[in-house]
């Protein structure tokens, strides 16, 4: 027993700091809270989106275009044209420094795919080249997810998913995943601390030293908390209306604008050219 | 679960999933909740491993991502099931994970994945009514084949790679050479990892359970 001691007392520090923000839900509660606005409905003076971003619905079908090109293995002109054309949401939405990593990485991985391993006179480069070749194809998927993921705030996230009509067994669960990410982290920082107290795992190699351990005296406190979260959610959750049945509203208004049709057209006129042999 | 819950808001909120959940009690609201929970967790998981398969593989660095995945997670998808007992929660779980994995950039067909194979491990767990160590060890390596979705675009890649190959026109034999090492082979190993792993990880998960979570009276 004396072995899971750490473990047993986390455990228990873990728990304090998780009350306060059960209480408040955060990302949740705009979406709960049973206000008189629709998701629908436009009101004025409401939450509309802060940064210039696309809808989530768009955002969505870039990911599926994305995906689309994998699949149609679309020819390294439209891919080019395409990763351009992602790339201008990520920069209108501010996110310079992502933009330009990922436009970086394009344009290096690109060059590589174009070596002639024989031209040069060694073969093994051609693992190399497969790999570019391999790593551009997912650049775009990436590029669109690092985009939905960086500028979609949870509210807007869940509002889209019941504007689609996903049920809600799903979108109970989404959202609590959203809603429990920064925990996890928080208990994992305060796991971190109780180990290192008792010399447990210390220093930058410490952890991969004993992996089974590391694993047990990490895994098990978060899984203990976890499960108090959980009943604390629900208690909060099915007080603020969670489980009420029909339309839920929503403080978060997200509305297809004309910018959005358009940016579905733009991205999807040079796949649609690739996939009929117009472009070469 | 035993949230302290109102009957009335149960059973409004099972409406919705009275559907899918027609013998063995209904999903309410708690165990969405417990199942997001879970699913959170399983999917900090999933990107430890992904961390880890990409440290050890370089580039290609997804195909041991499920095995790794298995390996890891055995202690929160024994105690999911353990705690939940109902039909749904699995699927439910890996429909989630799915739908993150597919918005944070994965292929789409991992979309697909993630609810063919939950859904099987989901039937065989409850063959074993959630409680039957065995079956729920065999739905864990089903469940955990719901990851192969990421990989999946390893075999585009190379498709690829040869159309590029034959644009800048080299001959068939040549194209072979090159893919010696890497076809239906490394396929093979990669998939017999995540059965080796997944009983492993499925094994610590349950040894872990019975000597925290059983003691702690939590499940």
């Amino acid at each position: 027993m004396r072995s899971s001691l750490p473990v047993e007392h986390t455990a228990s520090t873990t728990l304090t700091p998780i009350q306060p923000p059960v209480v408040s839900m955060t990302p949740g509660a705009p979406t709960y809270s049973g206000t008189a606005d629709d998701c629908s409905t436009e009101q004025p003076g409401h939450h509309i989106r802060a940064v210039r971003t696309l809808d989530p619905r768009t955002k969505l079908f870039l990911l599926l275009t994305a995906n689309l090109m994998l699949f149609f293995h679309v020819t390294v002109t439209t891919q080019i044209i395409l990763v351009t054309i992602f790339l201008i949401p990520l920069v209108v939405a501010g996110r310079w420094k992502l933009t330009l990593n990922f436009a970086l990485t394009y344009a290096v991985l690109t060059g590589l795919g174009f070596l002639d391993p024989d031209a040069l006179g060694v073969p093994w480069l051609h693992v190399i080249s497969a790999l570019a070749v391999g790593c551009t194809m997912m650049l775009p998927c990436f590029i669109t997810g690092a985009y939905a993921f960086t500028t979609t705030s949870p509210s807007e996230f869940i509002c889209a998913m019941r504007r689609m009509h996903v049920p809600e067994s799903v979108v109970i669960p989404c959202v609590v995943v959203i809603r429990f990410f920064p925990t996890i982290a928080e208990d994992y920082r305060q796991i971190r601390n109780a180990m290192a107290l008792r010399g447990i795992a210390a220093g930058g190699w410490g952890l991969v030293r004993n992996p089974a351990q590391s694993l047990e005296y990490i895994l098990i406190p978060l899984l203990m908390n976890a499960t108090n979260v959980a009943q604390d959610l629900s208690v909060a959750a099915v007080t603020k209306g969670l489980g009420h049945t029909g339309m839920h509203t929503s403080r978060t208004q997200i509305r297809l604008r004309i910018i959005d049709w358009l940016a579905m057209i733009v991205v999807l006129i040079p796949l649609v050219l690739d996939i009929a042999g117009v472009i070469q | 679960m035993t949230a302290p819950n109102s009957p009335e808001t149960n059973a409004q909120t099972a409406n919705q999933t009275a559907a899918k959940t027609a013998k063995t009690g209904k999903l309410e609201v708690s165990d969405l909740i417990t199942i997001g929970v879970f699913a959170a967790l399983y999917f900090v998981m999933v990107c430890v491993a992904t961390l880890v398969s990409t440290l050890f593989t370089g580039g290609f660095g997804s195909i041991f991502l499920p095995a790794i995945a298995a390996l890891i997670s055995g202690c929160v998808y024994m105690l999911l099931a353990a705690r939940l007992g109902k039909f749904g929660g699995i699927t439910v779980m890996g429909v989630v994970i799915g739908l993150f994995l597919f918005i944070s950039g994965h292929f789409v067909l991992s979309f697909i994945a993630s609810i063919v194979f939950p859904v099987i491990a989901d039937l065989i767990a409850k063959a074993g009514k959630y409680k039957s160590k065995a079956l729920l060890l065999a739905s864990y390596v089903v469940f955990s084949y719901g990851l192969t979705g990421p990989i999946l675009p390893l075999w585009f890649m190379k498709d690829a790679y040869i159309a590029s190959l034959q644009a800048r026109g080299k001959d068939a034999a040549y194209i072979d050479g090159v893919f010696a090492n890497i076809n239906t082979g490394t396929f093979i190993i990669s998939m017999a990892a995540i059965l080796v792993c997944a009983i492993v990880g499925g094994w610590f998960g349950q040894k872990m359970m019975k000597k925290h979570f059983v003691k702690a009276g939590i499940v």
